[in-house]
């Protein structure tokens, strides 16, 4: 049976089982299939272990008692279960937010409201030349996406591939590993600062010098030989920008002399889900206040718990006690905690209630959205009852 | 830890003495690369007690020909994080799976020469690789495009 | 005789996500840096050493390993429990952290995780 990989936004279409081996998927997402039953969550109360109704039951009564309530994650969950969140976020007048708020949300939110001409992941394999990759090591984080969407494969107008039909940038402050497969029709750029690279390209659409102007040169000269071009942008962009508004103008700037789209590269399986299903209803896509009926920064998850303004949080399918800096996770303990989760995480390990979940695109199925906004569907292996739509269900109705 | 004909060749008599078959001590360095011919086939290195500390060395140098496939190719799973590079460049799967490899999945074929299992690069069937046999080329596709080292062949 | 182990040294840090040393099943987490064999050498740490690594006023101690993949100025931490236990927002993906050759224990997950529940 073919299968969805929910490990990452690449959502790999191509992963089979057969005779207990996990075929085509990457290490990170075979670990997911292969172990799926190790390390599972408990049901726990205050470090008791209950039945999972005792626990839903804690949650509910928890949330109600809570003045300011937040809902957190929600990544690598399925679309059916994030809509439901919002639900109860919305019933509780609260918080609602997800890793993207200081992931690449900023990033998403400027390509679904068309303020960077974007495409897909199957449209960049057929027609894509040059390939920048900026701020993120594909190698590590998103295994496939060089070999199975981007450089590699032969598409239709580009039937050579990367051995004549492409040309590769990367841009790292370190020659990571896909830094160093930028060897023939290929560019490495040592950064230090992201915003002069940033600038040079737009000087020299400009016509004016600029400190990286040779490399600005060659890449743009490369871009107009091709009628499709794209720019991939992580983490490291993300954070080696101040401000993105710089980056989004040379985007515009790339698009006077050649085409050039963007999409973000990073991320787990389905923020770009969460995005867009928060997006679609309340026109952000993070960070969202229903008292306030806005979005802001200071309703981003790790801000509301870094200036305590939040009481209690439920947690879903995310472990920021894991990926968030301390300032802001040892928050986490003073306050009361809700983790619903397939994994004894390490945020499970420390929460006040622990609900035990499935494991989406495992044991449940539904909607993800990858990291270029195509949408998968998710078949099970096996269908487990208590997953994130049913307990998120049993919350909303037991507010 | 590459091994070159040089490097063998220095340490053999260099007297062409032809014992073991060839012409020059050059050309059996080449052979025992290619694993064509055995250290023991040169039998001045084995008769003669002078050569007894170039024959440890040379034994200690060709162990990993041992480990590896027949065509040279040694994988460290370990270091491997199955991101399939080298089964989606590999010039064989291009021509024979092109609607697998070629456009960037996983192999559609049954006998492919590299596959991705339980999350890392496998050898699955080496005589379809174009280094193996009579007219074999010295393709190195795969490593060079396995940014981790986890794909090496034995010249290096 | 070692001096450099008195001897504290400024790294850049970058914080990366590392397919060989994640735990997809959130069991664990593996107390790593990978250094640059160029800076290890220049600042006397060897594979396998334990160091200490410093930053915004806290410590983990660490196991290191080297790669060539890394800044030539410091190291890459994997994204995960350790890193976030050092950073901060201002310097989430890269900072600068003191790198000290230390001996003992690897700093334990429990060990974190008790500092950020009491």
């Amino acid at each position: 049976m073919i299968m969805i990989c929910p490990g990452c936004s690449c959502l790999c279409d191509d992963v089979y089982i057969k005779e207990g081996k996990v075929f085509n998927a990457c290490r990170r997402g075979k670990e997911i299939f292969a172990k799926y039953n190790e390390n599972r969550a408990v049901a726990r109360v205050d470090g008791r272990e209950v039945d999972v109704d005792t626990a839903i039951e804690k949650a509910v009564e928890i949330l109600k008692e809570a003045k300011n309530p937040a809902i957190y994650g929600l990544d690598t969950t399925v679309v059916e279960a994030q809509k439901i969140a919002i639900d109860v976020a919305e019933k509780l007048n609260g918080y609602i937010d997800d890793n993207s708020s200081f992931c690449l949300g900023e990033l998403v939110e400027a390509v679904l409201k068309g303020e960077m001409p974007t495409t897909t992941l199957d449209e960049v394999r057929d027609n894509a030349y040059v390939l920048v990759y900026w701020g993120t090591n594909p190698y590590h984080s998103l295994s496939r996406h060089l070999s199975k969407y981007t450089y590699y494969p032969r598409g239709k107008k580009r039937p050579r591939g990367y051995d004549e039909d492409r040309f590769l940038v990367v841009v790292d402050v370190r020659r990571s590993e896909t830094a160093v497969l930028a060897k023939k029709n290929a560019r490495f750029i040592r950064v230090d600062d992201d915003a002069e690279l940033v600038d040079s390209f737009v000087k020299v659409v400009e016509g004016k010098a600029a400190k990286y102007a040779k490399d600005a040169g060659v890449i743009i000269n490369e871009m107009k030989r091709a009628d499709f071009n794209v720019i991939f942008g992580g983490l490291g962009l993300k954070y080696g920008l101040k401000d993105l508004n710089q980056f989004k103008e040379m985007v515009k700037k790339l698009n006077e002399v050649a085409p050039v789209y963007f999409i973000p590269a990073g991320f787990h399986g389905n923020m770009r889900g969460f995005n867009e299903t928060l997006f679609e209803r309340v026109g952000h896509v993070n960070k969202y206040s229903f008292r306030d009926g806005k979005s802001d920064e200071e309703f981003a998850f790790t801000e509301l718990l870094k200036n305590e303004k939040i009481d209690a949080a439920l947690i879903v399918g995310t472990d920021p006690v894991y990926s968030l800096p301390f300032e802001v996770s040892s928050k986490l303990g003073k306050i009361n905690t809700i983790v619903v989760d397939p994994r004894m995480s390490f945020t499970a390990r420390i929460a006040d209630v622990v609900i035990p979940s499935a494991i989406s695109g495992v044991e449940a199925g539904g909607t993800m959205v990858r990291s270029d906004g195509v949408r998968v569907k998710l078949e099970p292996l096996e269908e487990k009852e208590v997953n994130d739509v049913y307990i998120l269900n049993k919350i909303k109705e037991g507010l | 830890m590459a091994l070159n004909p040089m490097d063998i060749y220095k340490l053999l008599p260099k007297t062409n003495c032809k014992k073991c078959g060839e012409a020059t001590c050059m050309s059996f360095a080449f052979k025992l690369l290619n694993r064509e011919k055995k250290l023991e086939d040169c039998k001045p290195l084995y008769e003669d007690k002078k050569y007894e500390r170039q024959r440890k060395k040379l034994e200690e140098m060709l162990k990993p020909l041992e480990e590896a496939t027949e065509t040279g190719l040694i994988v460290d799973e370990s270091l491997c994080t199955g991101c399939g590079n080298c089964v989606v460049v590999c010039p064989v799967h291009v021509e024979k799976d092109p609607k697998g490899a070629a456009v960037g999945n996983g192999p559609t074929i049954d006998d492919p020469i590299l596959r991705v299992e339980d999350g890392v690069v496998k050898v699955i069937n080496m005589q379809a690789c174009r280094r193996y046999g009579k007219n074999r080329v010295l393709c190195v596709v795969c490593r060079e495009n396995c940014p981790s080292d986890a794909i090496r062949f034995l010249e290096g | 005789m070692r001096f450099s182990k008195f001897l504290k040294v400024e790294a850049d840090i970058v914080v990366a996500r590392h397919a060989l040393v994640m735990d997809e099943t959130k069991s664990k987490a593996e107390p790593v840096i990978f250094l640059h064999p160029e800076f290890a050498k220049r600042s006397g740490v060897n594979d396998g050493d334990v160091v200490e690594v410093e930053a915004n006023g806290r410590i983990v101690k660490l196991k290191v390993k080297l790669s060539d993949k890394a800044p030539e100025s410091g190291g890459v931490i994997p994204n995960g429990i350790y890193a976030s236990y050092l950073t901060n927002f201002d310097g989430f993906k890269r900072f600068k952290a003191n790198i000290e050759v230390s001996e003992g224990e690897l700093t334990s997950v429990e060990e974190l995780l008790g500092k950020i529940k009491s």
